[in-house]
């Protein structure tokens, strides 16, 4: 039970994207198409969570005064290879968002838990955090992607949804629709808390 | 002293083992990705240029008339039968809105694009991005797509500028420009070329 804590508290009371409002660039840039979303999610995956565990296995051997370099490093390592794996085997979509792909590098979320988590913690705690903070990222990802993709082209995952006579609304494809998503979603999250906490 | 050795070691152990692991999923990824470029390019190459034809690839890519179109490799369309040539497909690239657009212009020896085809675009999804979109049409009528109003217009004869005498994307001038002029940029060098051949 304490387990499964790890994992909601990344999803609902501590998300990343909306609570501590970071990692928002890729999340803007990327959510117009749920295609990109979903390749999106699965990039984050496959650096957050193994460089989650790589950095709680090393965490003992890492020196204090080096570890940020160390985990750049592990970071890079991990996006370099899931850029070449989308490349290889989901290269229409990877072409698309190939920068935002790149710049998981310099991703605040998956820094920010290997400093603040993974190497305070022991492997699983590490590896259940990773998994919480990829549902976290990729289920606000995948959820703006999907309302703005059908309202701003009338298709989901370039599957024609709206009746041929739905004229799109262009804002929607635009990055401002993006912080309109966050902010709609972020109210809706930080009111569920709030009455969460009022009962107790 | 000590410290600094200890920092070097544990850092070269770290960064080793990081090398080899992306050592190994280079091995895998890299032939695919190798296979799938070149797919896409002979792909391209008939779809700008189709028809009984060989492409001959040119050791030096030909000048490019104008700086900010850069010409990355030429391709000679010879007629299988009769050897000649029959026109030119090149890979150019041209700065869009974000990155840069990476293209083949097919051109005839008369001046006129017998095609282009989009080989790397990042443009804004929903805008930008329908300049390779098959399903969107600038002329609903006819069913003619971006790419498509390029077929069969003259790079001498014609401007080639959007809202002139090319229709432009809705909401994409940069995009529409780019592709614009790298068609008729690509078409006019691959003329000199000719022109200087023949001489």
């Amino acid at each position: 039970m304490k387990k499964l804590k790890i994992i909601w508290d990344a999803i609902i009371p501590n998300n990343p994207v909306l609570i501590i409002s970071i990692g928002l660039c890729s999340v803007i840039a990327v959510s117009n198409s749920v295609k990109s979303a979903l390749l999106m999610t699965f990039v984050f995956a496959l650096v957050q969570i193994p460089s989650n565990v790589l950095i709680s296995a090393m965490r003992k051997i890492i020196p204090n005064e080096l570890r940020v370099p160390i985990f750049v490093s592990v970071i890079a390592a991990f996006t370099t290879i899931a850029a070449l794996l989308s490349r290889a085997f989901f290269n229409p979509i990877y072409q698309v968002i190939k920068l935002y792909i790149l710049l998981v590098v310099v991703n605040c979320i998956i820094i920010g838990r290997a400093e603040a988590f993974a190497y305070k913690n022991g492997i699983f705690d590490s590896l259940l955090d990773g998994i919480g903070n990829t549902i976290g990222y990729g289920l606000v990802l995948v959820t703006i992607a999907i309302g703005r993709e059908l309202i701003g082209k009338g298709t989901l995952a370039g599957i024609q949804i709206m009746p041929e006579s739905y004229q799109p609304m262009l804002l929607m494809i635009l990055p401002p629709a993006g912080f309109i998503f966050v902010g709609i979603l972020t109210g809706a999250i930080e009111t569920y808390l709030k009455q969460k906490g009022g009962k107790k | 002293m000590k410290n600094v050795l200890k920092f070097a070691l544990n850092f070269g152990i770290i960064a080793a083992i990081i090398g080899l692991a992306l050592a190994v999923v280079f091995q895998i990824t890299d032939p695919i990705i190798k296979l799938q470029d070149e797919r896409a390019l002979q792909e391209g190459l008939q779809n700008v240029f189709s028809g009984n034809y060989e492409f001959v690839k040119l050791k030096d890519p030909i000048q490019s008339l104008d700086s900010s179109v850069q010409i990355l490799d030429t391709f000679l369309v010879k007629d299988k039968n009769s050897n000649s040539i029959e026109g030119g497909v090149l890979t150019v690239a041209v700065a869009g809105s974000q990155a840069p657009i990476k293209m083949l212009v097919g051109v005839k020896k008369d001046g006129t694009i017998s095609g282009i085809t989009i080989l790397s675009i990042q443009e804004t999804a929903g805008l930008g991005a329908n300049a390779d979109n098959p399903s969107y049409y600038v002329d609903k009528k006819n069913k003619i797509t971006f790419l498509g109003q390029f077929k069969g217009k003259n790079v001498e004869k014609e401007k080639l500028i959007p809202k002139e005498d090319i229709i432009a994307i809705t909401g994409a001038t940069i995009t529409s420009k780019a592709i614009s002029t790298g068609a008729k940029v690509a078409g006019e060098s691959f003329l000199q070329y000719l022109k200087e051949a023949h001489q």
